[in-house]
């Protein structure tokens, strides 16, 4: 039986492939339903499974995740496509395994949808299990926060391998007490940085101790709900760290972990909490330090985050957003700039984005500086539009063009800064409107 | 110059959908016109505070866990927030505010947790926690004096039952109950409904009929409100409507 799926599925990825269509998803939907659901059952696989997951950051760690073990001459195989579903992942496996469903590779580093988690490693041994963070992100389709928490809280309370949690994040550090036989649960953290609070900043999640109900209380806050905190009553929060990284200076930007300075592309405290993650499993791995070094400092990004246009003469950065977290950083780093810029917001709302947009709400707009003008687009132009004027912004300086390729024009027609946020299924999109404008107004991009 | 004094209860914990949003279209709208608004909140380690001194009461939704958290100190404020109402001042509730003022709220496993009884619906969470309304809601509105279809966002698991005036008729989503014909409660100087949106960020009607009836209150005589440019909120929810009535 199990030789006849995966007969079946390899014929499919065969047929996809022949038309030139990129099997990610459609072999593994088919499988899910031949198999009644557990389609990722009838591989074979004999090597560690390292799985990251989270609300954001999850492509960067298993991206660099992935090199560190490639660098140090072992064959990995990747979800690289970010097919991160159960059904994403079996197809995945079908294009690597042998007739009889074994799968030949020294590890596998498998970004993993946070609502799939269970799902996938109920049916194959997972190893070593990274998790980054838990914002509101697409909550209708996960049901609340607290069920997607509640599902993985599940999945961590027999498992024994592995668990590598961001121990600054309440979310995410209460994994670590799922299982209390589990001796391998490793925190990583970051000190305080430049611009992290003492009072919280932007809208979120958990503030209460998951464990005895009492207000959280924090030394700061990095940003969102992500700082060092602690539950006076039960003392959730206080455990040693496995990693921690220090002196972040984002001018440079460096920062240290476990004694080692680094010196990363990007200079977000994003960015630096991501890459502590990748030192901690680069530490846990006992990988060579100067394969470490290499990944994390030449570790950058060209899809649409932080990434740079030029259009004709005018600097332009676009970054996703996917939930009010990326939209407040971009905020952040305009505000960092001195001089005047302007913004253009796309916004959608399709099934991937989570049909909903009112996490704009969420988003501190108050904080513009030196912000002459804003361009909305995207199908919820409107809506954005809407948000930013009632945060105060004068409404006679805001454009709708729901056409992305009439928005770029709009945003490039004046002189000056510009900067451009997208969210998930805007972001793709943005970057050939923008492209396009360069190719025909003239200007450059990065690649 | 006017004043409207707003009470914003557990704003820290109950703010799904950008609930909190409501909070800054309020204020900015009055500021708009030249009144002031002055926006406390209340929350749980907060002082018992005066609640017929305020114009508005104000609660958004949250996600089951905190719900929980809010509804004994919610109880502890009954007698006070019932004075208040009945004395005139206006309750915006929004999905979980909305299901904590009635009789109780009977979650997935069968527990009830007590609302303050105000008014006579309760609300009943299907036992598997998978069933959810969820989506973008119109519905039909004529409290205002007008017919106004108003668009928001739904996201609950609860039934609500037992609702005697509703805020207006589904033309599309869910309303109070999987697939009802109503949405929402309405009382003069209530409105309870399940959608987020935020609710007023399309629907400035809506904004404007809770402005204007606290105004109307201290004035003790009708006032018309300052018209604004509502180009933008008309355009908006004119996309919306247009998408989800063409099915």
């Amino acid at each position: 039986m199990n030789r006849l799926l995966i007969l079946i599925g390899k014929i499919i990825v065969g047929m996809l492939r022949l038309f030139g269509r990129n099997a990610g998803n459609l072999p593994g939907i088919i499988l899910w339903h031949l198999t009644g659901g557990k389609c990722c059952k009838m591989f074979k696989v004999d090597c560690p499974i390292i799985a990251v997951t989270g609300t954001n950051g999850k492509t960067s760690v298993t991206n660099c995740v992935a090199q560190l073990f490639e660098q140090s001459g072992k064959k990995i195989i990747i979800n690289k496509e970010g097919n991160n579903l159960d059904t994403g992942i079996c197809s995945l496996l079908l294009r690597y395994c042998d007739g009889s469903g074994k799968v030949d590779a020294d590890y596998l580093i498998l970004e993993t949808d946070e609502s799939h988690v269970p799902v996938v490693y109920s049916q194959m041994k997972l190893e070593t299990l990274v998790v980054l963070d838990f914002f509101r992100d697409q909550l209708d389709r996960n049901g609340e926060m607290e069920t997607l928490i509640q599902k993985i809280n599940g999945f961590c309370k027999t498992f024994s391998g592995n668990l590598i949690l961001n121990g600054d994040d309440p979310n995410t550090a209460r994994l670590g007490k799922a299982n209390p036989d589990d001796r391998n649960v490793k925190y990583f953290r970051a000190e305080r940085y430049a611009f992290a609070t003492d009072k919280i900043f932007e809208a979120s999640e958990g503030r209460f101790c998951p464990f005895c109900g009492e207000p959280l209380v924090y030394d700061f806050y990095q940003y969102s709900h992500i700082g060092r905190f602690a539950c006076l009553k039960c003392g959730f929060g206080n455990y040693e760290p496995y990693i921690t990284a220090s002196s972040i200076d984002l001018e440079k930007p460096v920062f240290t972990a476990d004694g080692h300075e680094y010196s990363p592309k990007l200079n977000s405290i994003y960015n630096v909490y991501n890459m502590t993650a990748v030192a901690a499993v680069a530490k846990l791995y006992g990988i060579a330090q100067e394969i470490t070094d290499n990944v994390i400092s030449n570790y950058t990004v060209n899809n649409g985050r932080m990434e740079t246009f030029v259009l004709g003469d005018r600097l332009t950065t676009l970054n996703l957003a996917k939930n009010p977290v990326g939209a407040n950083m971009t905020l952040r780093v305009m505000n960092e700039m001195n001089g005047e810029k302007e913004l253009l917001f796309v916004l959608n709302d399709n099934v991937a984005d989570g049909l909903d947009v009112s996490w704009i709400w969420d988003i501190n707009f108050s904080i513009f500086e030196r912000v002459t003008r804003v361009v909305t687009s995207g199908t919820r132009a409107y809506d954005i539009a809407v948000r930013i004027k009632c945060a105060g912004f004068d409404p006679a300086n805001i454009i709708v063009r729901p056409d992305l390729d009439e928005a770029v024009e709009e945003l490039a027609r004046t002189e000056g800064r510009k900067f451009v946020i997208a969210n998930y299924t805007a972001v793709q999109p943005a970057r050939s409107a923008l492209k396009r404008y360069i190719s025909s107004h003239g200007g450059k991009c990065d690649e | 110059m006017s004043e409207i004094r707003v009470l914003h209860m557990y704003a820290d914990m109950l703010d799904l959908y950008g609930d909190c949003g409501n909070m800054e279209i309020i204020k900015y709208r009055c500021e708009k016109r030249g009144i002031s608004c002055v926006i406390d909140r209340y929350s749980l380690d907060s002082e018992m505070p005066d609640f017929s001194s305020y114009d508005i009461i104000y609660i958004g939704g949250g996600a089951d866990l905190e719900q929980q958290h809010i509804s004994a100190d919610l109880l502890r404020c009954r007698e006070q927030i019932k004075a208040a109402y009945e004395g005139g001042t206006f309750l915006f509730l929004i999905c979980g505010g909305y299901q904590l003022m009635g009789k109780y709220y009977r979650d997935a496993d069968g527990n009830d947790i007590p609302g303050l009884g105000l008014f006579d619906y309760f609300t009943v969470a299907p036992s598997s926690r998978k069933m959810r309304c969820i989506g973008n809601v119109v519905i039909r509105t004529t409290f205002t004096g007008a017919t106004v279809d108003v668009v928001g966002f739904e996201n609950h698991g609860g039934q609500t039952q037992g609702v005697k005036a509703p805020l207006g008729e589904v033309l599309c989503g869910n309303g109070n109950c999987s697939k009802s014909r109503y949405e929402g409660y309405y009382e003069k100087n209530v409105i309870a409904t399940y959608m987020h949106g935020p609710c007023l960020s399309k629907n400035p009607e809506i904004s404007d009929y809770i402005i204007g009836y606290c105004i109307d209150r201290q004035n003790g005589a009708h006032t018309e409100l300052a018209k604004l440019d509502d180009t933008l909120e008309h355009d908006c929810r004119r996309v919306m409507t247009e998408r989800l009535l063409k099915k």
